[in-house]
């Protein structure tokens, strides 16, 4: 028979443990409602800036005259991965879906002939990483404010920009979690060298009817543009992945908390029960005893 | 009247109907109105007028950023955008193009040469 003094304590303990997750799902939605505003305002200018960038690439009729950053090398040997994670945990299967994704992808890379290096965004996938023999060129940490966010996107773009130039890379995609919805989030790959255009070819028949002028010339605006491109897509995944880690953060703290409310009832039961045999089993014995007499 | 829109980074700062907007394009000032040919330049450093009636409504000091112009819509990228009057020589030290051109002055304009040269006479 279970010990009274052991379920009650058992039952404080799930107690204030629901009480934890359950302000973690406040502060959890309040901090979402946030984040989601910030990857709806600055969503305005990546559209403005991708249109911007398409139009100038598509009025450059022979692709040869790009730049390379943009339409990528020929023969591309060694893959960048950016791999966008939460700095801290409790957030259901954030990270993990994650992971198992890039797995994936890299196994993919390596078996088109690539070698794969790894940059990581946020705590934990740089603690995952460190323990795969991965090539990680670079993490970062710490993405606990809007400012902060913004300064390791422009560290990150400074990065793959230098990377790129010493020929250390020839290929970047980022990954990160989009958000969906606050109970779906999807790992999604987004190319940056060479420039995915799935965005380019709906603005395609708006853009051919303007013909834009251009100052100064073509190329000395791509040379402006192209970083300046990278730092805008980079900071909205960042963006997009703080704003899933919230959402995932509050669906599982939501179910935690429900949870522990079931084994707060379960447990509830079992130690009034337990009462009641104690107080059944006493008088059993009162009663036997002056029958006894 | 042509339809404004400032937009940063991080949010969309705010969009009118101007009558004219002067803005300080990378190889010289132009002005915004509307039926302009579709124009995309880059932005240098300096000041942004929004006028009527010839006469300056109010002026802005902008850190670079392009601009988009379209028929009846004029939108401006920007890194950074202050009112003229919150700006001293130190925050324009501070701006993100004077810090990616390392502080180089001769191609940039000193503070003095940026807020005393509005790009409206």
């Amino acid at each position: 028979m279970p010990n009274l003094k052991e379920l009650k304590n058992r039952i404080s303990s799930v107690k204030s443990t629901r009480k934890i997750t359950s302000a973690m799902k406040m502060v959890a939605a309040s901090k979402l409602r946030r984040a989601q505003e910030l990857a709806e305002s600055s969503r305005v200018y990546a559209d403005s800036l991708s249109f911007i960038l398409s139009s100038l690439a598509g009025n450059t009729k022979n692709s040869a005259d790009l730049p390379e950053i943009l339409t990528g090398r020929e023969n591309s040997k060694i893959s960048l991965l950016i791999i966008n994670s939460s700095d801290r945990g409790l957030c259901g299967g954030f990270n993990s879906n994650l992971f198992r994704n890039a797995k994936k992808w890299i196994s993919d890379q390596q078996g088109q002939g690539k070698s794969v290096k790894i940059m990581t965004v946020g705590k934990k996938a740089s603690s995952f990483y460190k323990k795969t023999d991965l090539d990680i060129v670079a993490s970062f940490e710490d993405l606990n404010s809007n400012d902060r966010q913004l300064q390791v996107s422009e560290e990150i773009k400074n990065k793959i920009m230098e990377l790129f130039e010493n020929n250390e890379i020839d290929e970047v995609s980022i990954l990160f979690n989009k958000f969906v919805s606050a109970i779906s989030q999807e790992p999604t790959y987004q190319s940056l060298i060479p420039l995915s255009n799935d965005e380019t070819s709906e603005d395609e028949s708006e853009s051919n009817n303007a013909i834009f002028e251009f100052e100064p010339d073509k190329n000395e605006l791509l040379e402006y543009l192209v970083p300046r491109n990278f730092l805008t897509q980079i900071y909205r995944s960042v963006l997009e992945s703080s704003a899933s880690e919230h959402a995932a953060r509050m669906t599982s703290m939501d179910n935690a908390t429900r949870n522990a409310g079931d084994m707060i009832d379960r447990l509830t039961l079992t130690y009034n029960r337990t009462r009641q045999a104690f107080i059944t089993k006493e008088l059993i014995e009162i009663i036997s005893g002056a029958e006894a007499v | 009247m042509i339809n404004l829109k400032v937009v940063s980074p991080q949010k969309v700062i705010f969009e009118k109907e101007v009558e004219m907007a002067v803005l300080p394009g990378a190889e010289g000032d132009f002005a915004a109105m509307p039926n302009h040919s579709p124009f995309i330049s880059s932005l240098r450093p300096g000041q942004m007028a929004i006028m009527s009636s010839n006469k300056v409504d109010e002026s802005f000091f902008v850190s670079g950023g392009l601009v988009m112009l379209k028929e009846k819509v004029c939108e401006v990228l920007v890194d950074q955008i202050e009112p003229l009057s919150d700006v001293n020589s130190s925050n324009y030290q501070q701006s993100k193009t004077y810090q990616e051109l390392e502080g180089n002055e001769t191609v940039l304009g000193t503070f003095e040469q940026v807020v005393n040269n509005p790009p409206y006479k």
